[in-house]
C-alpha cells in the first residue's frame, strides 16, 4: 500500500522535462502575443494553469515549437541544458532587442538519489502549476515596463547545451547573442523538484 | 445550277440591253433632266423650226436665188443675207449647244446606267451566291426530306405492324372476353344452382329450426321438471349430510368411551402394581439402607482417589521445578566457572597493581584505583593549570612581544630622533663654522678698515698714494676672494641641506607623513571598495544574463527557425523593392525626358497639342465636310446652270458676271453675233449703269435717251422685240 502511494505521487526526470517543455510552450506563445511579434488575430485563446493564454495559430510556428520543445524535453531529461534563450530580433537590422532566458538548474529531488538517472520528487503537480502560473502572470506584466518594439521583429529559440552534446540533424551551432546596453529583470522561479527554472528577461535599454 | 446561272446571265444581258436602250426614256423622269425634257418639249418647236428653217432657208435661198436671179446684188439683199447668215449662225450655235448638252446628258445617263449595272451585277452575284446556298440548303433539305420520308415509311410500317399486333391483341382480348363471358355465365349458372341449393338448405334448416325449437321447448319443460327434482334431491342430500354428521359425532363418542374404557383398564393395572409395591416397602427400605452404605463407601473411595490425584499433581510440579533448577544449576556452574576465571584475572590484576607487601583484596584495589583517580585528577588539574599558565605566558609573551615591538619602534624612533639630532648638530656645527668664518671675515674686514684708517693716518707720509692704492686693492681682493669662498661654501651647504632635506623629510616630520599615507590609503580603500561593488553588480548582471562559463556550453538552434525565414523574406522583399525602385527611377527619367521633348515640341509648334484621336476625328470631320461641300457645290452648280438656262430661254438674255467687280455682260438670244453684248455695272448705291461697248454704239437712237424715257426691263424687252422682229422680218 505504501509503495503504491509512493509511485502515485512521484515525478521522474522525464515528467519534469515534460512539465518544463509545456511551460516553455505556453511561455513562448504568451511572449509572442504580449510583445506583439505577430498580429493578434493569429492567436487563439486557451485555458491553462488557470489562466487564459493566447496560442499562435500559425502552423509554421506551431511545428517549429513542436520540434524545438521535443528536442528540449529529450535533453532536459538527461540534464544537458544550461539555459534556453528566446531571442527577439529586428528583421531588417538583425539587431537583438530582447532575450528571454530560461535557466535550468538540476536538483536532486527528495527520492532515492543513488542513481542519477532515476531521480524522483514527490512535489505535487498542483503546487508546481501554481508556481508556473505566477511566472506566467509576471510575463504578462512585463509589457508595462519593457520598451515598445516599434519595428518588424522575429524570434528564435537557442538552447545552451553541454559541449559534448551531439547536434541532431536540422540543428546548427550558433553564437551567443549580445544585447547592446542591456538591462536585466529576473522574474519568479519555479521548481519541479528536479529542475529549477529561472526566467530572466534581458532587453536593450533605449537611450 | 449551271442552267440557272446561264438563265440568270441571259436575264442580265437582257436587262443590260434594256437599260442601255431605255436609258433616255428612264432619264425623262430624272430631275436633272427636266431641262432636257423641257428641251424635248421645246424641241418639237425647234425641230419644227429646224424643219422649217431649211425650207425657209431653201425659200430664202430660193428667194435669194430668185432675188439674185431677179434682182442684182443690192445693199438690201446683202443686209438680208447677212441677217440670214446671222440667224443661221445663231441657230448653228444653238444646235451645237443642244448637241453638247445632249451629249453631256447622254454621258451622265450612261454613267448612271453603268453604275446601276454594276450594282445589279453585284446583286446578281449575291443572288447567285444565295441561289447556290439555297440550292445547297435545298439539297440538304431534300436529304432530310428523304430521311424523313424513310423515317415516315418506317414509322408507317411500324404503325402497320403495331396495328396488326394490336389487332391480334384485340382479337385475343375479345376471345378472352368471350371466354370470360362464358365463364361468367357458367359461374352465374353455378351460382344460381348453388343459390337454389342454398335456398333449399335454408328451407330445410328452417324446418330443422322449427323442430329444434319445439324440441327446445320440450327440453325446457323437462329441464324445469329436472330442476324441481334436483331441488328434491338436494333436500335429500342435506338430510343425508346431517345424518352422516350425527353419525360421525356418535362414532367419536364411541371412540372416546372406548379410550375411557382402556384408561380405566390401565388404572386398574397401575393400582394393582402400586398395591404390590406397597406390599414390598420394607424390603425396599432395607435395600435403601444397603445402598446408602454402599454409597457412603463409594464416597470415601472417591475422596481417597482425589487426594492421590492431588499428590500426583504436586509431585509433577515439583519434578518440573526440579528440572528447571537443575538446568539453572548447570548454567550457574558454567557461570561460576567463568566468574572464577574472571575473579582470577581480577586477582591477577589486583596483584599487578597492588603493592607487593599488601594483601590482595578488592578494597585494596579500590583504594588503589581511587588513588590513581585522585592522581589523575591532580594531573588534570595541574595540566589545566599549566595550560592556563602557558596561555597566560603566551599572552604575556605576546604582550611582551608587542611591547618589544613598541619598544623597538620607540628605539627606532629614538634612533631616528638621534640621527636627526645628530644631523641637526652637524648642521649647527657647520652653521657655527660658517658663522665663525663670517665673523672672521667681518673681523678681517674691520681690521682692513682699521688698517686703512691707520694707514691713512700713519703711513700716508712714507707711502706714495700709488702704493697705498695698490695695497688697498690687494686687501680688497683678498676680502673679495674670502667672500667668494664663503659664498661657495654657503651654496654648497645649501645644496647639501636641500639634499638632506629631501632625504630626511619623511623621517623628519613622521606624523604628517603617516597621516598623509593614511589618507592616501583610505582613499585607495574607498576606491577599491567602490570597484568591488561595481564588480559585484556586474557579476550579478552577468549571472542574470548567464553569460559566464560560456566555454562549457554551446549554443544550438533549429536551422529552420522563424528568424531565418523572416530574414530571408525581408531580404527578398528588399531586393524586390530595390528592383522596383530602379525600375521606377528609370521610368521617371524616361518620363522626364519625354516631357522635355514634348515641351520642346509644343514650343516649336506654337503650343498646339492635339490628341491623336482628336486629330483623326477632326480629319474625318473635315473630309466629310469637304465631301458635303463638294456635293453642295455640284448641286448648286447644276441648279445654277439650270436656272441660267431657264432664264435664258424664258427671258431671252444671258447674263454673265465678269471680273471681281460687279460687272455684268448681257447678251440677247436673238443677237446677231457673240460680240453683241451690253455691259452693265452695279455701283455702291445699288444703281445699275450701262457701260459703253462696241455693240451699244450701234444703236441708232442713243441708248441714254431710251433709258431716260424708260427703265432697264422696258429697254431690254424693247430690244428683244426689236431683235426678234428684225430676225422675223429678215426671214419674212
Amino acid at each position: 500500500m505504501s509503495t503504491a502511494q509512493a509511485t502515485k505521487n512521484c515525478i521522474t526526470l522525464k515528467g519534469s522535462a515534460q512539465i518544463i517543455a509545456e511551460y516553455l510552450k505556453y511561455g513562448i506563445n504568451s511572449i509572442l502575443f504580449q510583445r506583439g511579434i505577430y498580429p493578434a488575430e493569429d492567436f487563439d485563446s486557451t485555458q491553462q494553469y488557470g489562466l487564459t493564454i493566447l496560442m499562435s495559430k500559425d502552423p509554421k510556428i506551431q511545428t517549429f515549437l513542436q520540434n524545438v520543445l521535443s528536442q528540449t524535453e529529450e535533453w532536459l531529461s538527461k540534464n544537458m541544458i544550461n539555459k534556453i534563450s528566446m531571442v527577439i530580433t529586428n528583421v531588417h537590422s538583425k539587431e537583438v532587442l530582447e532575450c528571454w532566458d530560461f535557466k535550468m538548474q538540476a536538483e536532486s529531488g527528495d527520492g532515492d538519489s543513488s542513481d542519477p538517472t532515476k531521480l524522483t520528487t514527490t512535489k505535487e503537480l498542483g503546487r508546481i502549476q501554481n508556481e508556473i502560473r505566477d511566472v506566467m502572470r509576471q510575463i504578462s506584466a512585463t509589457v508595462s515596463y519593457l520598451p515598445l518594439l516599434d519595428c518588424i521583429c522575429t524570434f528564435d529559440v537557442m538552447i545552451h547545451t553541454l559541449q559534448n552534446t551531439e547536434i541532431p540533424a536540422k540543428w546548427d551551432e550558433t553564437g551567443a547573442v549580445v544585447i547592446q546596453n542591456p538591462q536585466s529583470v529576473q522574474l519568479r522561479s519555479f521548481s519541479t523538484g528536479l529542475h529549477k527554472v529561472d526566467t530572466v528577461v534581458n532587453y536593450k535599454m533605449s537611450s | 445550277m449551271d442552267e440557272i446561272r446561264s438563265s440568270m446571265d441571259n436575264i442580265m444581258a437582257i436587262f443590260n440591253d434594256s437599260i442601255t436602250h431605255s436609258a433616255p426614256k428612264k432619264l425623262l423622269f430624272n430631275r436633272l433632266s427636266t431641262s432636257f425634257s423641257d428641251d424635248f418639249v421645246a424641241s418639237p418647236k425647234k425641230r419644227r423650226l429646224e424643219q422649217e428653217s431649211p425650207e425657209r432657208s431653201l425659200n430664202t435661198s430660193a428667194a435669194s436665188l430668185n432675188g439674185s436671179s431677179t434682182d442684182p446684188l443690192s445693199s438690201w439683199q446683202t443686209h438680208k443675207l447677212r441677217a440670214e447668215l446671222v440667224e443661221t449662225k445663231a441657230k448653228v450655235i444653238q444646235l451645237r449647244n443642244e448637241i453638247d448638252q445632249q451629249n453631256r446628258e447622254y454621258r451622265q445617263a450612261l454613267m448612271l446606267a453603268e453604275n446601276k449595272s454594276a450594282a445589279l451585277k453585284d446583286q446578281c452575284d449575291s443572288t447567285s451566291k444565295r441561289y447556290s446556298e439555297l440550292q445547297k440548303e435545298q439539297l440538304t433539305l431534300r436529304k432530310r426530306e428523304l430521311a424523313l420520308k424513310d423515317e415516315a415509311r418506317r414509322a408507317t410500317s411500324e404503325l402497320a405492324q403495331l396495328k396488326l399486333k394490336y389487332e391480334e391483341i384485340v382479337g385475343n382480348l375479345q376471345k378472352e372476353k368471350y371466354q370470360q363471358e362464358e365463364d361468367a355465365r357458367d359461374v352465374q349458372l353455378c351460382i344460381n344452382n348453388e343459390l337454389s341449393e342454398y335456398r333449399r338448405m335454408a328451407q330445410r334448416s328452417d324446418l330443422e329450426l322449427q323442430s329444434t325449437r319445439t324440441e327446445l321447448e320440450r327440453l325446457r319443460r323437462r329441464y324445469e321438471e329436472f330442476k324441481a327434482r334436483v331441488a328434491g334431491h338436494e333436500e335429500l342430500r342435506g338430510n343425508y349430510e346431517m345424518q352422516t354428521q350425527s353419525l360421525r359425532a356418535a362414532n367419536d363418542r364411541i371412540q372416546e368411551l372406548q379410550f375411557e374404557i382402556q384408561s380405566y383398564n390401565d388404572w386398574k393395572e397401575v393400582t394393582k402394581a402400586s398395591q404390590a409395591r406397597l406390599v414390598s416397602l420394607p424390603d425396599l427400605q432395607a435395600e435403601v439402607e444397603r445402598l446408602r452404605n454402599h454409597n457412603r463407601h463409594l464416597n470415601t473411595l472417591i475422596g481417597d482417589k482425589l487426594l492421590l490425584e492431588e499428590q500426583v499433581h504436586d509431585y509433577k510440579t515439583r519434578l518440573d521445578r526440579e528440572e528447571g533448577a537443575r538446568a539453572e544449576a548447570a548454567s550457574l556452574q558454567v557461570k561460576l566457572a567463568h566468574v572464577e576465571q574472571e575473579l582470577k584475572e581480577w586477582v591477577k590484576v589486583a596483584q599487578d597493581h597492588c603493592l607487593a607487601n599488601t594483601l590482595v583484596s578488592p578494597m585494596a584495589l579500590r583504594s588503589r584505583i581511587e588513588q590513581l583517580l585522585q592522581e589523575d585528577i591532580i594531573h588534570v588539574a595541574e595540566k589545566s593549570a599549566s595550560l592556563s599558565d602557558s596561555k597566560h605566558l603566551q599572552n604575556t609573551v605576546r604582550d611582551l612581544e608587542q611591547k618589544c615591538a613598541i619598544y623597538l619602534k620607540n628605539i627606532e624612533d629614538l634612533n631616528i630622533g638621534l640621527k636627526r639630532h645628530k644631523n641637526f648638530k652637524e648642521r649647527l656645527q657647520r652653521k657655527l663654522i660658517t658663522v665663525s668664518k663670517e665673523r672672521d671675515f667681518y673681523k678681517q674686514l674691520v681690521e682692513n678698515f682699521d688698517k686703512d684708517m691707520t694707514m691713512s693716518n700713519a703711513s700716508v707720509a712714507d707711502m706714495t698714494q700709488d702704493m697705498q692704492v695698490r695695497y688697498r686693492v690687494e686687501v680688497l681682493e683678498r676680502t673679495v676672494t674670502g667672500y667668494k669662498e664663503m659664498c661657495s661654501t654657503l651654496e654648497r651647504e645649501i645644496q647639501a641641506m636641500r639634499n638632506q632635506e629631501l632625504l630626511a623629510e619623511p623621517v623628519g616630520d613622521g606624523y604628517d607623513s603617516v597621516k598623509k599615507e593614511l589618507d592616501t590609503l583610505r582613499l585607495e580603500n574607498d576606491r577599491l571598495r567602490r570597484r568591488k561593488e561595481e564588480l559585484e553588480l556586474e557579476m550579478m548582471h552577468r549571472y542574470l544574463r548567464g553569460d559566464f562559463n560560456m566555454k562549457d556550453y554551446k549554443v544550438v538552434h533549429l536551422k529552420q527557425n522563424p528568424a531565418a525565414e523572416a530574414y530571408e523574406s525581408s531580404q527578398n522583399m528588399m531586393e524586390k523593392l530595390q528592383a522596383e525602385i530602379e525600375r521606377l527611377k528609370r521610368r521617371n527619367k524616361k518620363l522626364e525626358d519625354d516631357q522635355e521633348q514634348r515641351l520642346n515640341e509644343t514650343t516649336s509648334t506654337g503650343g498646339m497639342t492635339l490628341n491623336f484621336k482628336e486629330f483623326n476625328q477632326l480629319r474625318a470631320d473635315l473630309e466629310s465636310a469637304n465631301g458635303k461641300m463638294r456635293k453642295m457645290k455640284d448641286c448648286f452648280k447644276a441648279a445654277r446652270d439650270e436656272y441660267r438656262d431657264v432664264c435664258y430661254m424664258l427671258l431671252g438674255y444671258r447674263i454673265d458676271r465678269i471680273g471681281a467687280n460687279s460687272n455684268y455682260r448681257i447678251s440677247s438670244m436673238f443677237a446677231e453675233g457673240p460680240d453683241d453684248y451690253l455691259d452693265i455695272s452695279l455701283n455702291e448705291s445699288s444703281c445699275l449703269a450701262l457701260l459703253e461697248s462696241p455693240y451699244s454704239q450701234t444703236f441708232n437712237p442713243p441708248i441714254d435717251q431710251q433709258l431716260a424715257a424708260s427703265n432697264f426691263p422696258a429697254f431690254f424687252s424693247a430690244l428683244t422685240l426689236e431683235l426678234f422682229q428684225r430676225a422675223t422680218v429678215t426671214i419674212n
